[in-house]
């Protein structure tokens, strides 16, 4: 059925850096494995952990040897498990993206091509409010913004927000708080962004969920293994599952 | 232009040596060493204005057929003046030469390397982008100024300036025209102090990020769970 309608993108973006979007886009696209989807990752982000570093990969091929080369697409992802495929940084994407809107188109045909034999397309941005993260934004359907507790990550998240609905006409926003103590305090964060959504953009965004401060976190980064892998029973972890049972009721 | 001289030409009544099939051959063997030296720039060994112009016509209607964009590269050696004044005119044309040479060894397959005229060279790069032709003439720039030309004794540092623009499908332009608006990008690029390559930067989205006063005060307004 979903395969009529091509995958399911979502964009995962914050504004503000280093509130976890690397960490929830790896870990929702095992998550969404574990769900039997076939699960595309696509990081936009040269940052340092990025997500070929968070799951240990070295890469060959990239995107430029398949814009340049005629190098066959699927070449340029790496098969990190049996449902999810990864299309690296590395490969040039963030590069590719401060193109001009030509080139950007052909990057969108090729993004399109590669994605077809996935259910979940999950991309990853760089912090900031920049032209890639913009491109990225408006070429999923649906944009997953993640925030922290904290007023500046929630300021710089309406900020994204005010943009890609302002500028871009987008409304299918899903909210994610991070670094939450409890689930309360995750929906209490949500309904202040969304009470300013709806005051200044007249839009409210969805509530998808909440995601517990915890030590797995770390610790699996650091083994450059996914925690919903390594520590499958954690608070983190067991918030991305139902993250990801969110997700899959969206579509 | 004109067709490789056809080695199977028979002899229409089956003479093994004919004469005047030999005679034939030779002449057509001279009508393409003409064309090639009326195409040809006989110092670098590069083809010419002559040429660009005419390969331009080719490549930009493949551009309006295909919808794949025709790039265009102008060089211009940066102080080529005091090379000749000073050095000499032969260390000049020898300098000529070895960016010729160089930059062959670095343009691929499908460009076309002209020199233009002077101390200015041309590559013609078909069904390219902008980005890739500017990587091109990254390279070209890069290549150059990692090769001094020896001399007896020492070397002379060469680099040049780069100007880069692609032709699109939609638009009216000739390919004196083309070459002119490239021309431009070159001149910025001497105008920015030389060594480098300067094109059109995309249109960069550049939105309005501030968030107001009155959203701040709202979100400040907002009880925070922490506080
Ligand atoms: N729920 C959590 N609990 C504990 N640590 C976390 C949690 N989420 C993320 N982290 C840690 O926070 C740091 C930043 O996370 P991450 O790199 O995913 O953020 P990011 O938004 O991708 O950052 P950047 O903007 O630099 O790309 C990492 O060290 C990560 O391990
Ligand atoms: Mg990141």
């Amino acid at each position: 059925m979903m395969d009529s309608r091509g995958p399911v993108k979502l964009c995962i973006t914050s504004g503000k850096g280093g509130v976890g979007k690397t960490s929830l886009t790896v870990n929702l696209a095992y998550a969404l494995a574990a769900n039997q989807k076939r699960v595309l990752i696509v990081d936009g982000d040269l940052g340092l952990a990025n997500v070929d570093v968070l799951l240990g990969l070295s890469v060959d091929r990239t995107i430029r040897d398949v814009l340049d080369g005629g190098v066959d697409p699927a070449q340029a992802v790496a098969q990190v498990s049996a449902g999810v495929g990864v299309l690296p940084a590395s490969s040039g994407v963030p590069e590719l993206v401060n193109l001009g809107p030509e080139e950007q188109d052909q990057l969108g045909d090729l993004l399109t091509a590669i994605m077809v034999p996935y259910d979940y397309v999950l991309l990853d941005t760089a912090a900031g409010i920049g032209p890639s993260v913009l491109w990225f934004n408006t070429f999923t359907e649906h944009n997953l913004v993640i925030t922290g507790p904290d007023p500046a990550s929630l300021t710089d998240a309406y900020a994204l927000i005010k943009v890609l609905h302002r500028d871009y006409a987008r409304d299918r926003f899903h909210v994610v708080v991070n670094f939450v103590m409890s689930e309360q305090e995750a929906v209490q964060i949500y309904e202040s962004l969304a009470a300013v959504t709806q005051r200044f953009l007249d839009l409210k965004p969805v509530y998808l969920g909440g995601i517990p401060r915890d030590t797995s976190v770390m610790k699996a980064a650091r083994s450059q293994r996914p925690f919903v892998q390594q520590s499958p029973a954690q608070p983190a972890a067991r918030a991305v599952f139902k993250l990801a049972e969110r997700i899959i009721e969206l579509a | 232009m004109t067709k490789p001289a056809d080695p199977t030409l028979d002899c229409p009544i089956g003479q093994v040596e004919c004469s005047l099939l030999q005679e034939i051959r030779g002449l057509r063997t001279e009508v393409e060493q003409l064309a090639r030296l009326s195409q040809t720039d006989p110092l670098t060994g590069l083809f010419n204005f002559r040429y660009l112009i005419d390969a331009l016509h080719r490549e930009m209607e493949r551009t309006r057929r295909t919808g794949l964009t025709t790039g265009l590269i102008m060089i211009d050696l940066d102080h080529f003046k005091y090379v000749n004044d000073i050095r000499g005119h032969q260390v000049g044309n020898r300098a000529l030469q070895w960016c010729a040479a160089r930059w062959l060894e670095v343009v691929r397959k499908i460009d076309v390397l002209c020199r233009f005229g002077g101390e200015e060279f041309t590559v013609i790069l078909p069904a390219t982008r902008l980005a890739q032709a500017v990587r091109v003439a990254e390279r070209l720039r890069e290549k150059l100024e990692i090769s001094p030309l020896p001399l007896n004794p020492g070397e002379l540092p060469l680099t040049a300036s780069f100007g880069v623009d692609v032709f699109r499908a939609n638009e009216e332009l000739s390919p004196e025209t083309f070459v002119e608006r490239t021309d431009g990008f070159l001149l910025a690029a001497k105008n920015q102090g030389r060594n480098r390559v300067c094109y059109e930067e995309s249109k960069v989205l550049r939105p309005a990020t501030e968030v107001t006063p009155d959203e701040r005060i709202a979100f400040f307004a907002t009880r925070w769970p922490r506080e």
